[in-house]
């Protein structure tokens, strides 16, 4: 296996992992939404500017699992054309070696045709994985943007939690395992990203 | 890779062998190929670390498109783990391999190539106008196991039967056979499981006539060899790591 293709399939193992981390800390936010929630419940008119940033909150973690769960699909199938690749690119090369080593050999035409076509298919899956790379990446893109967002939520949740009286400690704690959160799926993401983006035009 | 024939009349079988460049932590096989009109069936194609070599050798005697089947007698890597490569290469060919091994082949990559499932009782492989047929070995040494008589040329191809752990580039014809026999002792009765098994097969093959033994390993056994080795074989108390 060459460097190119081991690193390959280093990068696509990655982004399963690294996803399965987003996922852990997306079901986290939104837990600290519903408790919030409750918070901001029992706390009240001193909570009113607390209420709708929880649902907002829980809707952002709902969405991030989806898109998770959606990119979880598409990295599958990368891992998929990594493999497939590898098997054809392995048998182009052995064909390559056969047709060198039978120059003049009574049937060694007839490889022509097996050599063509294990070349096509090779190539077939170098341009399927690219395109699935640049959706991929694409769908990662949406995940930041949801991460960028929660922090954003995160920050005027700090705001409202002082005016929340003695429930201000228990919705800074919200607003700050939001951020840690969100900064968490950030980071993560942005690590598969930076992965990825080596096969995006390579 | 060196090529000898080992019947010719109106087809022929090829045996293939003493690959010079195989990686020496690699044991060395015996592939062969019946080679009839239009057709080529290759018998036991080897580890994917051969396909280059085995490749190239049967272009001297046919085109990939006639290259119509392949048969595996047992699950083994050295036997058929080149079968991803194959698959492949081939448009239309057939894999004649044991029922009971199917859906671990598989993981080979057998996608083009059709799979026929061998079922227990044996089968045959028609080829033009060759009839093979398909003796059942099963536990020697693979549970799943089955040897290829062809009754015209009257050659058994046996698989890891009869086969011998040899020096690189020994001959291909068993020439002393009461020397040779060192060679095979180990191989036998560590890896042939069932005494039992083995009476049945010798039985079986008993009935059989046969010029040539030619096993998957070693060399090949002719004439009165052939029953000196049932004889020797039939003798000889295999599974013996237990
Ligand atoms: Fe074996
Ligand atoms: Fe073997």
């Amino acid at each position: 296996m060459n460097i190119q293709t081991k690193s390959q399939f280093v990068a696509v193992a990655s982004i399963t992992s690294e996803l399965s981390a987003v996922m852990v800390v997306a079901k986290e936010i939104s837990l600290a939404a519903a408790n919030a929630k409750a918070i901001a419940f029992r706390a009240g008119d001193k909570a009113k500017g607390f209420q709708p940033i929880t649902d907002f909150i829980n809707e952002l973690a709902k969405e991030t699992i989806d898109l998770v769960t959606n990119i979880n699909v598409y990295a599958l199938s990368l891992y998929r054309l990594t493999v497939n690749e590898y098997r054809r690119t392995v048998a182009y090369n052995k064909f390559d070696l056969v047709v060198k080593t039978t120059e003049g050999v009574t049937y060694a035409q007839s490889m022509q045709a097996p050599l063509e076509n294990a070349k096509i298919s090779m190539q077939n899956c170098q341009r399927q994985f690219k395109r699935d790379v640049k959706q991929l990446l694409d769908q990662l893109e949406a995940v930041m943007h949801h991460a960028r967002a929660a922090r954003v939520i995160a920050a005027n949740s700090r705001i409202e939690a002082s005016q929340a009286g003695e429930y201000l400690q228990s919705l800074q704690a919200v607003a700050e395992s939001v951020d840690k959160a969100a900064h968490t799926i950030h980071d993560n993401v942005q690590r598969c990203r930076i992965a990825l983006s080596l096969y995006r035009n390579s | 890779m060196k090529m000898t024939k080992i019947y010719e009349g109106s087809y022929q079988w090829i045996m293939f062998g003493r690959d010079a460049n195989k990686p020496s932590n690699i044991i060395d096989s015996n592939q062969y190929a019946v080679r009839t009109a239009n057709r080529c069936l290759l018998l036991e194609p080897g580890g994917s670390e051969l396909f280059a070599p085995m490749m190239a050798a049967v272009l001297h005697h046919t085109p990939v498109d006639q290259i119509t089947d392949l048969f595996a007698s047992h699950q083994d890597p050295d036997v058929i783990s080149s079968l991803g490569l194959w698959d492949q290469a081939l448009s239309n060919a057939k894999l004649h391999a044991p029922a009971i091994w199917e859906g671990y082949l598989r993981h080979f990559g057998c996608e083009s190539i059709e799979y026929v499932p061998i079922p227990d009782n044996g089968g045959t492989i028609k080829l033009d106008s060759v009839e093979l047929q398909l003796i059942p070995a099963h536990y020697l040494h693979s549970p799943g196991n089955f040897h290829v008589y062809d009754h015209h040329a009257k050659i058994l191809m046996s698989g890891d039967v009869g086969s011998a752990v040899e020096a690189p580039g020994a001959p291909m014809y068993v020439d002393n056979f009461d020397s040779h026999i060192e060679k095979m002792r180990y191989f036998h009765q560590r890896w042939m499981p069932s005494n039992q098994a083995k009476r049945a097969w010798i039985e079986r093959v008993r009935n059989l006539d046969i010029d040539i033994l030619a096993p998957q390993h070693g060399r090949v056994f002719k004439g009165d060899d052939v029953k000196r080795f049932l004889d020797w074989f039939d003798s000889l108390q295999v599974g013996i790591a237990v």
